[in-house]
């Protein structure tokens, strides 16, 4: 737990730093989808549910860990 | 006759302009206000193929302390609707699993009757627009397999900040299950219910022109039957037992990722994960996903993956027989490090013959695993915007 703590404090440390503001003329780059955090939802879902039901330790970052399905 | 001619030409001109006017109307380019329009449709189709062996498994075992198979195919076809409705945008998904395998189910175990498995789960989700910079979605979903239901409700939110440089989301999610229990020999104990209840928040930041960062933390509390009732764990009687997994979980999950726009039109993503649970199990996750374009439409991605757990607590293969005692030899709940990787190309075709777009992919993946679990992953997909 104690790793936890230190890893959500590092986090928010980073944030501050991530606050600066790239103006909408700058983003011509970003608007790359492949730049995209949002994948192809049936590609994401073939990798939650494959890795879901393999790893004990999968799941619970955007979806339910477990539940939902027979193998778990 | 000149001046005639062009005259003439003129006005064939302006009829010309009219009609392109015509069909630059509002509702050509925005579409009927209010009205029901889909937008896109994506199928995926996907195989498993996976080969190994792990100490829960009754399939094809010598002695109660040798491992059984846990070779499987699964076929997974995917179908995704997603429509627009003024400022609703409606998405159904239906993804479909048939899975053959050793011991697909708790009577396939014993019995080898039928060696498949079907599942199919069919989701609803609708979000609301509400403003430019705040979305909300409800969700609802429901799977069904043998001898297995479930059912989900999920809620979530997003909202921009600082002219879209930062996006906090949450989500909470329900799903409730129902489920047989079997003992070793197949016979029914009855229904048990479990319950997972799941909330997550994440921030999305822009750190420079070419650079995206991404923390998200979420938590799941599962209660109730937590096993898939059937595993068997080996004892130190030398017989084999039922697995007894404890009846609540708590589970927490931290997660980092950055993509990075790289000069020679390639993006390189990063993602961290860190995991941890009451069970005893900690996780870290790495992997990194290299897209490279090679023209205007289409791309290769090459992507890696490497994960490393410990052990849940009572793991074990050769289990106390008491009663009661808590104990598992489930090979997904034992210390082991995996890897995958994987390759994949896509095709994105704008403006194709009736179509504003058209995405192809092919892919494959394998991942291979310390404690003997192999698998090899073919995907395919087709996706169509209207």
């Amino acid at each position: 737990m104690k790793r936890a703590l230190l890893f959500v404090a590092l986090s928010l440390s980073l944030l501050p730093a991530g606050c600066a503001i790239v103006p909408q003329n700058r983003r011509g780059k970003l608007a790359d989808p492949l730049l995209s955090f949002d994948e192809d939802p049936l590609e994401a879902h073939k990798k939650s549910k494959f890795y879901s039901t393999r790893e004990g330790a999968a799941g619970g970052d955007g979806a339910p860990a477990g539940g939902g399905c027979g193998c778990q | 006759m000149k001046q005639l001619f062009c005259s003439l030409l003129a006005l064939a001109l302006c009829a010309t302009q009219a009609r392109a006017d015509d069909s630059l109307s509002d509702e050509a380019i925005l579409g009927t206000r209010g009205g029901f329009r889909i937008e896109s449709m994506r199928l995926r189709f996907t195989h498993f193929d996976q080969e190994g062996h792990g100490y829960q498994s009754q399939a094809d075992r010598p002695s109660p302390s040798s491992p059984g198979s846990e070779w499987l195919q699964v076929e997974q076809p995917q179908l995704e609707v997603v429509a627009q409705q003024g400022k609703f945008t409606h998405r159904l998904w239906v993804p479909i699993d048939v899975v053959s395998a050793a011991s697909p189910d708790a009577l396939d175990a014993v019995s080898t009757a039928s060696r498949t498995n079907e599942a199919a789960s069919f989701d609803l989700s609708s979000t609301y627009h509400a403003n430019p910079v705040t979305d909300v979605t409800l969700r609802a979903a429901f799977h069904l397999e043998e001898p297995f239901r479930s059912w989900t409700l999920g809620v979530a939110g997003s909202r921009s900040f600082a002219d879209g440089n930062t996006t906090i989301a949450a989500s909470l999610n329900q799903v409730f299950d129902w489920l047989d229990r079997f003992n070793l020999f197949g016979t029914r104990l009855g229904r048990r219910y479990r319950s997972s209840t799941n909330a997550n928040l994440s921030v999305t930041q822009l750190l420079s022109p070419t650079t995206v960062g991404y923390l998200g933390y979420g938590v799941t509390v599962q209660i109730g039957e937590l096993s898939n009732t059937w595993n068997a764990v080996p004892l130190d009687s030398g017989e084999l037992g039922l697995e007894v997994l404890p009846g609540l979980r708590h589970r927490h999950a931290f997660v980092g990722r950055i993509a990075q726009a790289l000069p020679w039109k390639a993006v390189l993503k990063g993602f961290y994960r860190f995991y941890v649970d009451n069970w005893g199990i900690l996780a870290h996750t790495l992997e990194a996903q290299l897209y490279q374009r090679l023209g205007r439409q289409f791309y290769l991605r090459a992507n890696y993956r490497f994960h490393v757990q410990t052990a849940a607590s009572f793991f074990s293969l050769s289990a106390p027989a008491a009663d009661g005692a808590l104990r598992t030899a489930d090979s997904d709940l034992a210390a082991f490090d995996a890897q995958t990787v994987g390759i994949l190309a896509g095709l994105d075709l704008k403006f194709v013959r009736r179509l504003q777009g058209l995405h192809l992919d092919v892919g494959y993946e394998r991942y291979f695993r310390t404690n003997d679990l192999r698998v090899n992953i073919y995907t395919c997909s087709a996706g169509f915007r209207f």
